[in-house]
């Protein structure tokens, strides 16, 4: 069971235990609050911190130093839940028994990863600056690449502007533009000081030990109040927001976005979980059955749930003449499911559906480090167990009774130029 | 059941041949919460004409036959689809279409023996109407289309046109919307009852389970089936040593051009251990040539040329085989020039043995790596036992590669007059 420790006000271990892997995976995560100032410094930060610490002073010293390490894994990047907007550092390595020449790896791995977050360069090298800027500014024009992801994220755009969460992931570009690498330095400065900051290790590992080596690390850093970012719910009723974009594209996207008025803190919030099964999140689901299988109009037809701000969007690939007719099916599926028409095996398959994933997620320390971290961001401290026992205690009418709040907010629909 | 063991890490594999032919292994896994099972059979996109053992004449059947068939053994024969069964008992069910393999397959955390009977039993059920064949031209067509607009699929297909002048694995896996068009229940039935004969299949099972009583649900699931006596024959193209071109570049709306670039293994015609030795060989030669700690990736992510999102990889096949690398980048032609420059150079100047001795650790954890998730190690033992390799056997063969094997695999793999490049580009 995961065991948590406090390194002092700002930083947290937690310790999960899963020695049956041949594997420990590591993580350190800087809660940042999501705002256009920060968004596109917090977007560039972990891929400049990534390129040289005091340790190792540039990406070749570092890739040969986790070769040696038996092919360490490491990995930097940005994340968006709710309105945390969290730079992410994650580390794998063979578990010390399988070394062949009894080399302590978690504990170095851990004392590298303290370093290219606390002994960063005293000042960020010119080139890396410049080409991590030009891969920033890429990564923000690459979205269109997947049509797909593209329909998704635009659809996103359109449903969350004028709140905080239409801040995007990856910054903006003119933001990126304008930034100068000493700039960055000193945000780097106030982000490691005054961040709340969650590290977690999950395999195989000697906990009391590596939280003596932490602390030894961060002691004569001072660190300022830290408190972690707060997310709200979108609650509003509009006029239906129906958007056409047109693109060179052969297959239409239709992304449709709900607003549920439920959060995660909800006491009905598993009950929407099962009721966004029931609807389109599985081959058990109604958009499944009806969308693809029944009337042949998609591949892919299903819904995710987004519990940080309330909304539920559904995805499906269309042809463009189908728009009509494959809107009109996912709505009449929600009212279907308002009426109450869900059978006894659709509600249980959900169900098992659900419970499935949680308890698949005991076999992969990534997914077992991304629950546990959601619990932190909030601030609620589930187990799987509890969740799987939520889940199991929703009865029927309690899914109908949460799908009255689901209304229709926005419309997206990706065609094509035409001939 | 005989029973194979890892040297390294001491895990151990139930095998049996079963007198209906399908070959059986068992994994066990302790303390892992999800069961995993694999039904596959040996029969991918590339295998649209081929002689029925006991027949004399060639079947040619039309691209995209063995993914549509795939998608039509979801049917039941009272109607209802198998998702249905697996959703009852809480199992998570997919299937995928390869070149090589189609695979049927499912995960679960509770009811694992009911699953699995249900597993076995729709893949030995194949239920074709006309109707119901002629259903799935929608649903396949728009999984063609979705393909259409994909940019790294586009990228993938044109790269593997370059390399092969006939070989079929140059063809979309789901066919086009025009050679669908020509399928129907009898051509599926042709193909399911030559290569869904349980000679030609492989049941892979792993998670916290008793091997016997695995052993005692799949043998009592067996229909009955008649063994071939002989072996499918597979007809393919002769394939010549050159490439078909070096260059495509197609059109697509991305907002940075994409690249895949690779050298065509003419080494090939041979499976078992020798394959094995030389995936490994490869597997460290890529590494050190391409590696994030290499010379050559240094100076072209360090020049802007490439981002994170290049990556390189060799695939391996019996009778075909390539080595690729991927990714973004402002100047796909630079990169191109770049890449095979180098190689040019390494052959005057030679390998580093320092680099050498430093990837054969990364190998090392990512073999080790390899045994976490039971449902990707699955897919990697089955992939290779139709390769008539045991994926068991991965420890002692790469004991055996000294670095003098890789020098004499550099020179004969890497050789740019057979090396191309494909790009999707905004204009």
């Amino acid at each position: 069971m995961i065991n948590t420790v406090k390194i002092n006000d700002n930083i947290s271990l937690s310790y999960i235990p899963m020695e049956k892997l041949k594997t420990t995976t590591i993580g350190m995560y800087i809660h940042r609050p999501l705002k256009r100032e920060e968004a596109s410094k917090n977007a560039i930060l972990p891929h400049i911190l990534k390129n040289g610490c005091k340790k190792c002073k540039n990406a070749t010293e570092i890739a040969q130093y986790l070769d040696n390490l038996y092919g360490a894994k490491f990995s930097a990047g940005i994340s968006k839940k709710g309105e945390d907007h969290m730079i992410c550092f994650d580390f794998e390595t063979i578990s010390d028994k399988y070394a062949a020449n009894g080399e302590n790896l978690v504990s170095e791995v851990v004392d590298f990863m303290l370093a290219v977050v606390f002994d960063t360069l005293d000042e960020f090298d010119e080139t890396t600056f410049e080409v991590e800027r030009v891969n920033s500014i890429n990564k923000i024009k690459s979205i269109i690449n997947d049509k797909r992801i593209y329909a998704n994220y635009r659809c996103q755009e359109e449903m969350c502007r004028g709140d905080a969460f239409e801040v995007p992931r990856l910054g903006y570009v003119e933001d990126m533009e304008k930034l100068t690498k000493e700039e960055l330095h000193s945000y780097y400065e106030e982000v490691v000081r005054g961040s709340m900051i969650d590290i977690f290790i999950c395999g195989d590992a000697d906990v009391e030990a590596l939280a003596c080596q932490i602390k030894e690390k961060v002691r004569g850093i001072e660190f300022t109040d830290a408190k972690m970012p707060l997310s709200n719910i979108i609650k509003r009723n509009r006029e239906v927001n129906k958007v056409t974009e047109k693109l060179n594209v052969t297959q239409g996207k239709l992304c449709i976005g709900f607003l549920t008025d439920t959060g995660f803190s909800d006491s009905d919030y598993f009950s929407m979980v099962v009721a966004n099964s029931v609807f389109g999140d599985g081959a058990q689901s109604k958009l499944f059955n009806n969308v693809r299988e029944k009337l042949s109009l998609a591949y892919y037809a299903g819904s995710m749930l987004d519990s940080y701000k309330g909304f539920l969007m559904v995805n499906a690939g269309i042809e463009f003449e189908n728009f009509t007719k494959a809107y009109d099916e996912i709505l009449v599926q929600l009212d279907e499911m308002k009426k109450g028409n869900i059978t006894d095996e659709e509600f249980e398959a959900s169900k098992g559906f659900l419970i499935n994933s949680y308890t698949a997620s005991y076999d992969d320390q990534s997914a077992l480090i991304s629950f546990h971290l959601g619990g932190r961001i909030r601030g609620i401290n589930h187990s799987i167990e509890d969740c799987i026992n939520s889940i199991k205690n929703v009865k029927k009418e309690d899914v109908v009774k949460v799908m009255q709040k689901v209304h229709l907010d926005t419309v997206y629909f990706l065609e094509g130029l035409g001939e | 059941m005989k029973v194979i063991k890892d040297s390294l890490t001491g895990e151990k594999i139930y095998f049996k041949k079963h007198e209906s032919g399908l070959s059986i292994y068992i994994m066990p896994r302790k303390g892992y919460t999800s069961n995993y099972a694999i039904f596959g059979t040996k029969y991918g996109s590339v295998d649209s004409e081929f002689i029925v053992p006991g027949e004399d004449s060639v079947t040619k059947v039309p691209d995209g036959i063995a993914h549509y068939l795939e998608h039509k053994m979801f049917d039941q024969p009272d109607g209802s689809n198998v998702f249905d069964k697996f959703s009852k008992f809480g199992g998570e069910a997919n299937a995928f279409t390869s070149f090589n393999m189609t695979a049927y397959l499912f995960s679960s955390t509770s009811n694992f023996y009911e699953n699995l009977e249900v597993l076995m039993d729709y893949v030995q059920s194949p239920y074709f109407t006309k109707e119901s064949v002629e259903k799935e031209q929608g649903i396949i067509g728009q999984e063609i289309r979705m393909y259409d607009d994909n940019a790294p699929w586009r990228l993938f297909f044109n790269f593997l046109g370059l390399l092969y002048n006939n070989n079929p694995v140059k063809l979309d896996i789901a066919g086009t919307v025009e050679s669908i068009s020509k399928i129907d229940h009898e051509l599926l039935y042709k193909c399911y009852n030559t290569f869904y004969n349980l000679s030609n299949m492989t049941i892979f099972i792993t998670g916290d389970l008793d091997e016997n009583k695995v052993l005692e649900v799949v043998e009592k699931n067996i229909k009955s089936n008649v063994p071939f006596s002989g072996e499918i024959k597979r007809i393919y193209p002769e394939e010549p040593k050159n490439v078909a071109g070096k260059y495509k570049k197609q059109t697509i709306s991305v907002a940075n051009p994409m690249f895949m670039m690779g050298w065509k293994d003419n080494d090939v015609g041979y499976s078992g251990e020798k394959l094995l030795k030389k995936i490994i060989e490869m597997e460290i030669l890529v590494e050190m040539i391409f590696g994030k700690g290499s010379k050559l990736y240094t100076n072209l992510y360090k020049s802007g040329l490439i981002n994170q999102t290049f990556s390189c990889e060799y695939s391996p096949q019996k009778d075909y085989g390539y080595t690729a690398c991927e990714g973004e980048s402002i100047d796909p032609e630079k990169v191109y020039e770049e890449i095979t420059k180098h190689i040019d150079n390494l052959r005057g100047e030679g390998l580093l043995e320092e680099d050498f001795n430093r990837i054969k650790n990364v190998v090392w954890g990512d073999y080790i790596r390899s045994f976490n998730d039971i449902e990707s190690y699955a897919h990697t033992y089955l992939t290779l036992s139709f390769l008539d390799i045991n994926y068991l056997d991965y420890f002692r063969v790469y004991q055996s590669i000294t670095f003098d094997d890789i020098k004499s695999r550099f020179t004969q793999q890497f050789n740019n007059d057979v090396s191309v490049l494909s790009v999707v580009s905004p204009q």
